[in-house]
Parts: structure tokens; sequence; C-alpha cells
């Protein structure tokens, strides 16, 4: 414990934050359970991730990275501290308010692709778009657009089940863009795929996801991918231990 | 959204088909079976339908239905035409008699004697015979009234009368006109066979004049069982049986009053009903349990597929317009093909002598019931669909 506290350090202060933050956390805590049974997730965590830039949330598996991102996405309230999202206290609003926000500014990826399955992979592209009341015609346009861009224009009409897994995450790539939000979250991105059609992944995810004004962030325990990062947020228990910057990264600011 | 909705039903086609079947199979049923009990109720009050001129109904004021009843003397024909409004009045005698057939078997027939005069409540004759030929005595029409094989006749001459002994095991056939019966003791001529309607219970009928009736039946002080009365032009049935009851005292209803009373004491009374009502229910309970537990499932199975749709930005009232979509999808299509089925069923069974009757609020009822329940199985599925937290998205693959 001691250790963590001492190699916590924050980012050098004389390097100056590349943008505004995309989110902006403050000392979340999180607890799951409650008397004997509780499980403290998050300790106390400050995090800021900026817009344009790739931040990757690394650490064994159950130091709270799943947590965390859930409690950005405001998809999981936390105990205490705060959490601001593109300035907006998101857990403060209403659920209904909080459920358009987070619909119209956050693209997620999953490490289980989580595509519907009876859904064609252009209509599961579209549904972001379809919820926010997009009209079919638009939609469907959109969906297609993106999904020539990951390289699937042929494959628009097939189900989940008849895409490979690299295709399925790429499928969801498109999904998580669609709508163009100003926060992607990748949770384990490549931890269901080889190593080659990992990285082709973390390629398409920087070359389309990663553009100015909008923030990414990619949980991964996968150090083969580190590359990818322009910062890196090692976490360990629950809290934040370091944050690096990846050399020879820059931010297209 | 909704036809995403709708695509996340039918893409799993197994699933989809299960739910649809299950929907129409029960609403089939239900259907089917309400059908069949109005049938039943329709052949209980057939004695009724089968007077169509009587606009009301005279009876013993303690008569319930043309199921239970008991003799008024004469003078309540008399009574009852004096009465202002009555345009005419006919007597109408029931009864219970043995009938032996020639071979010496028996058989227990519903005598209805009809007005010696006017002959009113006989129905059209089979093959030509004229009803007049019922005021010659000892003259009788038979009918099956909903049942089978109980109008048989020995076949040969041979085992005929004067029987010296029985001839029970012999060959039959179908009474028909000349063929000749013994009620108490006395003689019998069919003069032909009744187009009756059916009867609830099924019973084989007799009809005749009540002049002929008295002879037949066992002597009692009061012959006279109903008296039908048709209302003047210009006045309702119910005026009528009103305006009867309080001037003579008789219980007096209007036919179609009188059917619903025999119906509501059909159900109160008749053990048959309410096996058939108990069956019904039992039915409908298993049949829209299982449609609701089926449509539940679905959503249940469907549970992180909504987790992901809220974590997309759908909003819990979009998640349930798109539960309730689905539901209703399942509701209309499953209950229209059940439907369909049902009306191809009834024509099917217009063709045999079979108790069904597709009244206008049978579908609607089982319609209602598939849409309450396919509702019911929304409602229940969205409080775990609400709960369900949208950080479970996450969770293992
Ligand atoms: N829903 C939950 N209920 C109880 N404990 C949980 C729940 N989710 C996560 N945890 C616990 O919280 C800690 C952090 O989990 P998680 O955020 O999933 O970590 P990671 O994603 O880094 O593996 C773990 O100890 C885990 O067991
Ligand atoms: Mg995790």
């Amino acid at each position: 414990m001691v250790f963590a506290l001492a190699a916590y350090r924050r980012e050098e202060p004389a390097m100056p934050p590349p943008s505004s933050p995309a989110v902006r956390c403050q000392r979340i805590v999180k607890y799951y359970g409650t008397g004997d049974t509780r499980v403290v997730a998050l300790r106390g965590i400050d995090l800021d991730v900026y817009k344009g830039e790739l931040l990757m949330l690394v650490g064994p598996s159950g130091c709270g990275k799943t947590s965390l991102i859930s409690v950005i996405a405001a998809l999981l309230e936390s105990d205490e501290g705060d959490c601001h999202l593109l300035g907006e206290n998101i857990q403060r609003m209403e659920l209904e308010a909080r459920t358009v926000f987070r619909g119209r500014h956050v693209g997620f990826v999953f490490q289980a692709f989580n595509l519907l399955p009876t859904l064609s992979a252009l209509d599961n592209v579209a549904v972001p778009l379809l919820i926010h009341g997009l009209p079919r015609s638009l939609a469907e346009t959109k969906a297609g657009a993106l999904l020539e861009r990951v390289g699937l224009a042929g494959h628009a009409h097939l189900l989940p089940s008849q895409l490979s897994g690299g295709q399925q995450q790429r499928v969801a790539i498109a999904r998580a863009l669609v709508h163009e939000p100003d926060l992607v979250i990748c949770d384990e991105p490549t931890s269901s795929l080889d190593h080659a059609t990992g990285h082709s992944i973390m390629q398409l995810l920087r070359e389309l996801a990663r553009t100015q004004g909008r923030a990414l962030i990619v949980v991964t325990h996968d150090p083969r991918i580190l590359e990818f990062a322009d910062r890196i947020a090692h976490m360990d228990d629950g809290r934040i231990v370091d944050v690096t910057r990846v050399p020879g990264t820059s931010h297209e600011i | 959204m909704f036809r995403i909705a709708i695509k996340m039903l039918w893409g799993d086609r197994a699933k989809f088909a299960g739910l649809i079947f299950g929907i129409a199979f029960t609403s089939f049923l239900v259907t089917f079976a309400m059908s069949y009990f109005c049938g039943f109720m329709t052949w209980g009050f057939a004695l009724i339908a089968e007077n169509p001129s009587a606009d009301v109904w005279v009876m013993d004021p303690a008569v319930p239905s043309t199921e239970l009843t008991t003799n008024l003397p004469d003078s309540a024909l008399y009574r009852v035409r004096s009465v202002q409004g009555v345009h005419y009045a006919v007597p109408m005698a029931l009864g219970t008699a043995e009938v032996r057939f020639p071979n010496g078997s028996f058989q227990s027939f519903q005598v209805i004697g009809v007005d010696d005069a006017s002959l009113a409540g006989i129905p059209p004759i089979q093959a030509g015979a004229s009803p007049s030929l019922l005021r010659a005595p000892d003259a009788v029409l038979v009918a099956e009234g909903g049942t089978s094989d109980k109008l048989n006749t020995p076949a040969r001459v041979q085992d005929q009368w004067p029987y010296g002994a029985s001839h029970l095991d012999v060959p039959t056939r179908m009474l028909q006109a000349g063929d000749e019966l013994q009620i108490n003791d006395r003689r019998a001529v069919v003069m032909g066979i009744a187009q009756a309607l059916p009867r609830y219970p099924a019973r084989p009928l007799l009809y005749t004049t009540i002049a002929n009736a008295s002879r037949f039946l066992p002597p009692e002080r009061h012959r006279l069982t109903f008296v039908l009365a048709s209302a003047a032009p210009g006045i309702s049935a119910r005026e009528l049986a009103t305006r009867i009851q309080a001037s003579t005292g008789l219980r007096a209803r209007a036919a179609s009053d009188f059917k619903t009373d025999t119906v509501l004491w059909f159900l109160v009374n008749s053990e048959d009903v309410g096996d058939i009502a108990a069956m019904l229910l039992l039915a409908m309970t298993v049949g829209f349990g299982v449609t609701g537990v089926m449509l539940y499932i679905f959503t249940s199975e469907n549970l992180r597929h909504y987790a992901l749709l809220g974590a997309m930005g759908a909003t819990p009232r979009l998640l349930i317009r798109m539960l309730f979509v689905q539901a209703g999808m399942c509701a209309m299509l499953g209950s229209g093909l059940g439907l369909g089925a049902c009306s191809l069923a009834s024509y099917a069974v217009g063709y045999i002598d079979y108790p069904f009757r597709l009244m206008w609020f049978t579908p609607l009822f089982g319609m209602l019931m598939v849409v309450l329940v396919s509702l019911g199985a929304a409602a229940l599925s969205v409080r775990p669909v609400l709960k369900l937290s949208p950080a479970v998205v996450f969770a293992g693959r």
C-alpha cells in the first residue's frame, strides 16, 4: 500500500495539458456490496482524459478497470467523488437525461463484441442512430459508410454469427463511432482476438477513432498493444498508481 | 427502433415460431372451447329457438328454465289470451315417456305436445309429410334431438310385434313414417322424422298434439306446461311479458330473456356445464400461463441486449415501448392465426352435428385474453429490464 502510494506520480507538471479534459474524475470511490462482503473496487481515483488522446488503462485483473470506465460512462454510480463528462456531472442527471447524454456522447467497444445476434451488421451499426431517432434511411446510409471505413462494405447484410471475431469487432467499432461520440470506451477490445487481428483492430481504432476532439479510453491487460497509447494509466487495487506518457506519440493538436 | 424490436423477436426463428404457435394454439383452444360451450348453451334453449313466433313464454311462477318444468291449470291459457296486447296464445305440454319399440326395447323420449288447432311448435318434417297428419289419433313425429342411434327399430318383420318374447339383439334401422311405437300401452304411429334442433342434454324427441300427448302421458291433473304468446303489433315482447305477469300472476318471460334464464340455469345447475366451464378455465389457465411464461422467458433471455441498448442511450421508456411492441406483435400474430384456425374449424364442424357456435363475442374474448396476457407478460418483463444495471454490458463474454 505504501509502495503503491509512493509509486503514484502525477504527470510532469512541466507538460501542459494537451487540450481540455473530456473526462475529469475526482476522488472516485466505488464499493460493491455491504458489511462483511463489501469490496472496495475504486479507492479514490483522480484522472483526466483529454480530447484527442488515446488513454490506455492497464492493470491486473480485478484492479477496478471495468468499474472505473463504468463510472466514467455513468453506467455505474460512484459512492464518492465526482466525474465530469464533457464538463457535465452526469451522475447528477436524471436517469433519462443521463441515458440520452451517454447515448449521444459515448461509444462502446466490448471484449465480447456485444453485437445484437439477430441483426445484420448494417442494422447493428445503425442502432445508436436509430436510438437517437434518426430516420431509418439516413441511419443506414451513415452505417453503411462506416462499415465501408472499417473494411466491411461487402458484409453489411451478414449476421454477426456469419462474421469472424475480428470482423465482428470491426462492426462493433463502426457502431461505436457511427454517432460521432466525444468519448469512446473500449473494454479489452483485443482480448478475444489473436495477436495479428488485435493489432489490426488497434490500428483501426487509432486511425478512425482518434480524431481531434475525441477522447479514447482503452482498457487492456495486453502489453502488446500498449504502443498504440498516448498515455498509459496503470491501476492496481482500485488506485491509479502511475500515469506514463508514451514516447514518440504526439497529439494531433 | 420498433423495427429493431421486431427483428430481435423475429431473428430467433425457432423461439419466435414457438411463441407464435403457443399463442395461436391457446387462442384457438379458448375460442374453440368457448364456441363449443356456446354451442351447448344454444342447444340448451333449443325449445325456445324452435318457436320463434312465441314472443313471450308463460309458465308457473316457480319454473326457472325449459329444463325444470311443472304444469299450469288449463285456465292459464284463457287468462293469457284475455290479456290486452296478446295477439294469440297457444298451449304447449312437456312430458317424458318411455317408448317401446316393436322388438321390446325401450327408450325415454321427451314428449312435446303442441296446440291441436294450430300445430304451432312443430319443426319442419323430413320427406314431405304434412304436419296436419299429426291430428290423426296416435300420430307422432320423432326426432333424434342430438342423440344418435336411439331411434332404431327392428329391421326385419319377424322381429316386430306381436312379440312373444323380446328380440333385443336384432338388426335395426332408423324409424321412418309408418312405423309403430308403444307408449304407456298405447299405440303410436310415426308420421315422419322432425327436423328438430339438437338438444342439450341430448334426448330423443316426440312431437304430437296435446290431445294425443294427454293420452300417451300418465294422467295428471294439469297438462299445460307453457303458454306461448305472440305480441300484437306495436308492443314489445318485454312489455307484453310484464303485462301478462301483472294480470295473470304467472311468470311471463320474453323469449330472449327466457333463453338467458335457461343458460344461467344450466350454468348454475348442470354439473356437465360446470365441468365444461372448469375444463375451459383450465385450458385457458394453462395456455395463457404457458404463453405468458414464454414471452417472459423471451425477454429474460434478451436482458443483456436490452442492457446494451440502454448503454447505447435507449431510455427506459424506449425499452418499455420496445417490449410492448414485441408482446403486441406476438399477440396479434398468434391470436390472428388461432382465430383463423378456429373459424376454419367452425366451417368444418358445420358439416357434422356438433355443438359449435362462434358468437361475435367469442373471438373478441379470445383476442382480449391473448392481448391481456401478452401485455401482462410484457409488464412483468419491464421490472427486470429496468432494474438491470447497464453496467452488465461489461460483464464477461
Ligand atoms: N458487480 C460486482 N459485485 C461485486 N463485486 C464486484 C462487482 N464488479 C466488480 N467487482 C469487484 O470489484 C473489483 C474490481 O472489479 P473490475 O472493475 O471488474 O476489475 P477489472 O476490470 O480490472 O478486472 C474486483 O475485486 C471485483 O471482484
Ligand atoms: Mg474488467
